[in-house]
């Protein structure tokens, strides 16, 4: 067990988290040449196109140190994004330290921080490592200064690197093994083993991916997730090297797979404890945290012939995504589709992505919401997310909204317009914090679905594309919501209907109108477009009506000219939604939901 | 079918080719003009026993009909009497210049018993003639409407062309109201389109021209029709006017009821209730087409849906409207029925007039005619 590290890679976005896995694998000739793909751990296309990783993987290494021994490095890796925190924390519970990587020229990130406490929180030894110092912009000495003031690390640990070219990474493997701990845990105790991730294989099942915290497990052996109760039996169990290899054991500090039979990932609760059924373990491991999802949104194929190939695809998705929850929805407006939850708005962008470029459909997707607390007159608590079921205003005794621990590293210089940002998001208190040289940490405390409209967008513009932000959720407050309806010519678009502050409401409001008016071609008549919470009307659009479109002539071979104009006019309206006698084009929904601002 | 045929014959001629016109036209010298009249008297002679629709109207459309001889349009005239079921004393429309309109011109035609007469008057006011590359100068235009109207043609009929670029209400007003006063029993009245393919198209898409703004288009329509109708006239089309029931053109409405039609010449369009073909509209391929037998480009056999489609906008654009019974046996289609909130939303919104199972749009909805009728869903 001296000889097994278990560690991951913690790092913002774009600071070279990847490209340090690939050049460890291949340091560690994991890879042959010839099969290595560049960052080997991310799976899916859009992980390697936006270099942002969302499932946890691992890859088992073999080292030669230079004290002659040689070691097992089990490279765990872990989503970067916020929205996936809980998974990070479930990657972490599996690590016994981590690498905190810092870039060179951009430094110490809100992210960085924010990864650093839960890494602290799990108790893992650190070793920070400064990439890209091949970049002329690299400033390893201010670096080496955040990392001391920011992060309270030892700044003279931090191992400069450049990834890319492959410089340091020895200095970096030999750091893992003489910095970091190896796996600590009992042989002989009954088993316990963390399910830190789990993917779908068409072939196999669900495989699991599992750190041995005490115990060992072996092929055959009859376990039980301790939280579910369910049991099943260890099919095939092994490393994950480039590809999986079984063996008949996985020792105590041991990082591999298990296969048991299990048919979809809905059965597996991540973060669960594995246990032999035989011998059982008294008490599972501490931390579970089943995943929540905060966000949701209702997803409608364009058009309504296309919504199996959405349930097929949404289906297909959860194979492979236990956070993705959606349910049968239906609007007036954009028939059938699903309302769904998300872990944050970065896992909302990436499931609509997905069903449109793996699946190659149309979406038209409701404005985002967070799940609200109501209590109602008479006593009952209801939480909604939805607009179509948010009730009466007569009805409501009050409204509870979530709230975020948001974290803001910005430039001193740009600290005033970020404290803008806040409050014109309703922040209801802003800390701020002197870092290093010139950086400042804004903490604010903010309601969550202040941040689902662009904040993140504004706040790189507001400190040109120096702030950057993460938060955590924090608890629920009282919120004045209301339920704001739009209409078009005096009929209730129920997809366009958002829940809002009373603050926000109007502004929102007058922006879904504008955009509406300006998307919805003239009718024959005139065509108020209103938003209004209840019968009373708070902001209002009008598209003029088409007053002129008759053509002068209509003889012989006009007829036929004629009617080829209306009938390719009519297919054009056949892809419109219909609401009340108005004609609504797609494009209008998306528009009006896509720049959705306060 | 039971409703009487009309015959339309082609004169793909002109003394020059009007910057705005996209028909089938071209300048021709006299031999030419004799070599197509050869060609079309062929044509006529092809369709003996194979048209079986009696005709009642006979339409010398262009072009310019009123270049051709007397002998020429006689020779026409003759063969189609002799090989079509053309009835007795059939209602003979002519088009002409007013150029053209002289003393002689007028015995000629009256000779050849055309009974309905329309001029191209285009405009009374000179500037918007030289424009449109006319060759005739608004007093020319009101003394030719007034021997023509003197000489006892059951109807004539001034065309008038709104919309020109520049044109101002006030030069519209002028020419309705000049028009008004010699009051000649029929006018059409078509709005200005720039056509591809024809000068004005051309100097439209390099951006010399450019059309009215929608809402002016949309004034100087109901300045015409509120002219005309204070005049007395009725709007018995979208375009066109009669100052009586008698004097509305027979023949045009066979295009707009689905009667049948024959269309003779280049680039005329036939219909015989199901089916509509056209001829090769240049001149040169119609007459090499007819050396191998008829000279037709296309033809398309329509679907019910189409036909209930063309029933629709067509009878949109005219004062009777649409009998929603009427509708339901000749096209199998329960437009009412199935446009129940539509119907409703164009009563409301005073774009149509529905009462007694009819529907009249009213002349806010006759400017939009095109898009209220796609609308419509026909099943």
């Amino acid at each position: 067990m001296k000889n097994i590290r278990n560690f991951c890679i913690i790092a913002h976005i774009d600071h070279g988290k990847s490209t340090l896995a690939d050049r460890l694998i291949q340091a560690c000739d994991a890879v042959g040449a010839r099969d290595f793909r560049d960052q080997v751990l991310d799976d899916m296309d859009i992980e390697r196109e936006r270099g942002i990783t969302i499932k946890s993987n691992s890859i088992t290494l073999d080292y030669q140190a230079k004290d002659g021994e040689r070691y097992q490095l089990n490279l765990i890796d872990t989503p970067g994004h916020v929205d996936f925190s809980h998974e990070v924390r479930r990657s972490l519970m599996a690590c016994d330290g981590a690498i905190i990587i810092v870039d060179a020229t951009q430094g110490v990130e809100a992210q960085t921080v924010a990864n650093l406490y839960l890494a602290m929180e799990h108790e893992l030894e650190l070793l920070p490592i400064i990439n890209k110092i091949d970049l002329p912009a690299a400033d390893v000495e201010r670096v080496r200064e955040e990392i001391d003031a920011d992060l309270g690390l030892d700044p003279f640990a931090a191992i400069a690197i450049s990834a890319k070219n492959g410089v340091g990474v020895e200095e970096v493997l030999e750091g893992i093994v003489r910095q970091l701990p190896p796996p600590s845990g009992e042989s002989k105790a009954p088993v316990k083993a963390l399910v830190f991730d789990a993917q779908y294989d068409a072939y196999r099942g669900v495989v699991l991916s599992c750190r041995i915290r005490q115990g060992e497990l072996r092929t055959a052996a009859k376990v039980r997730f301790m939280h579910t109760g369910r049991e099943y039996e260890v099919h095939e169990l092994g490393y994950n090297r480039l590809t999986r290899c079984k063996t008949d054991v996985l020792p105590c500090g041991a990082v591999g797979y298990i296969i048991t039979g299990i048919k979809t990932i809905r059965d597996v609760s991540i973060g669960d404890t594995l246990t032999v059924v035989e011998n059982p373990a008294k008490a599972p491991l501490p931390g579970y945290q089943p995943a929540k999802p905060v966000v949701f949104s209702s997803i409608y194929p364009m058009s309504t012939d296309e919504y199996p190939e959405l349930t097929a695809a949404l289906e297909k998705l959860a194979l492979n995504d236990a956070a993705l929850d959606y349910q049968k929805d239906s609007s007036a407006a954009l028939g059938f589709g699903f309302r769904c939850g998300f872990l944050g708005l970065l896992h909302l962008d990436v499931v609509q992505e997905r069903l449109k470029r793996e699946f190659e459909l149309s979406l038209v997707l409701s404005a985002p919401s967070v799940l609200y607390r109501v209590t109602l007159k008479n006593g009952t608590l209801v939480e909604i997310d939805n607009p179509a079921n948010w009730p009466e205003p007569g009805d409501i005794d009050s409204v509870e909204e979530p709230y975020i621990k948001a974290s803001i590293l910005v430039p001193e210089s740009h600290m005033g317009a970020a404290i803008t940002l806040c409050r014109n998001h309703r922040a209801a208190t802003i800390e701020t914090n002197f870092l290093s040289k010139g950086r400042i940490d804004l903490v604010a405390e903010m309601p969550l679905a202040e941040v689902l409209f662009e904040f993140y967008d504004r706040l790189k513009s507001a400190t040109r594309g120096y702030g950057s932000f993460d938060y955590e959720e924090l608890d629920y407050r009282p919120g004045a919501i209301v339920k704001v309806d739009i209409l078009v010519h005096h009929e209730r678009v129920d997809a366009l209907a958002f829940l809002a502050h009373a603050d926000k409401a109007r502004g929102r409001a007058l922006h879904y109108s504008e955009q509406l008016a300006k998307n919805i071609p003239r009718h024959q008549f005139k065509i108020p477009v209103q938003g209004a919470i209840g019968g009373n009307i708070i902001a209002r659009s009008t598209i003029s009506a088409f007053r002129k479109d008759v053509t002068a002539k209509c003889y012989g071979g006009d007829v036929s000219r004629k009617r080829k104009l209306l009938e390719k006019q009519k297919k054009g309206k056949a892809r419109m939604k219909l609401v009340g006698s108005v004609e609504i084009p797609q494009e209008a929904f998306v528009s009006v939901l896509r720049t959705d601002q306060q | 079918m039971s409703a009487p045929a009309g015959l339309y014959i082609h004169i793909p001629f002109c003394s020059a080719v009007c910057p705005y016109c996209d028909f089938a036209v071209r300048v021709a010298a006299v031999p030419v003009r004799a070599r197509f009249v050869k060609a079309l008297v062929r044509e006529i002679e092809l369709w003996r026993n194979h048209w079986h629709f009696p005709i009642d109207t006979v339409y010398f459309g262009g072009g310019t009909p009123s270049l051709l001889s007397g002998g020429e349009l006689s020779d026409i005239l003759g063969a189609a009497m002799e090989c079509l079921p053309v009835r007795a004393a059939p209602t003979i429309f002519f088009e002409a210049n007013p150029e053209d309109v002289d003393e002689t011109s007028l015995a000629l035609w009256q000779r050849l018993a055309v009974s309905y007469l329309s001029l191209g008057v285009q405009s009374l006011v000179d500037a918007e003639l030289r424009f449109l590359g006319r060759r005739h100068c608004a007093h020319e235009a009101v003394d030719a409407l007034v021997s023509s109207m003197e000489a006892g043609f059951t109807t004539v009929s001034a065309d008038i062309i709104f919309g020109l670029p520049g044109q101002t209400g006030a030069t519209l007003a002028a020419s309705l109201d000049r028009l008004m006063k010699i009051g000649p029993p029929h006018v059409s009245c078509y709005q200005l389109t720039l056509h591809e393919g024809t000068t004005f198209g051309r100097w439209h898409a390099h951006g010399k021209l450019t059309e009215l703004p929608e809402t002016v288009q949309a004034r100087y329509f109901e300045l015409v029709q509120e002219r005309l109708a204070q005049a007395g006239y009725d709007a018995y089309e979208v375009s066109n006017f009669a100052s009586a029931p008698g004097h509305r053109s027979a023949h045009n409405m066979k295009y707009w009821s689905h009667a049948p039609y024959l269309g003779l010449g280049p680039s005329s369009h036939s219909f015989d209730g199901r089916s509509r073909w056209w001829n090769e509209s240049r001149l040169s391929a119609y007459e090499q087409a007819l050396a191998n037998g008829r000279p037709i480009a296309a033809a398309e056999r329509l679907t019910d849906e189409q036909l209930a489609l063309e029933a629709l906008m067509l009878k949109l654009r005219t004062a009777e409207g649409i009998e929603f019974a009427e509708f339901y046996r000749r096209y199998g289609v329960d437009l009412a029925g199935i446009n129940g909130a539509l119907c409703a939303l164009l009563a409301q919104e005073g774009l149509a007039l529905i009462e007694c199972g009819r529907m009249q749009l009213t002349r806010q909805g006759l400017a939009v005619a095109d898009g209220i009728a796609a609308r419509f869903a026909l099943e």
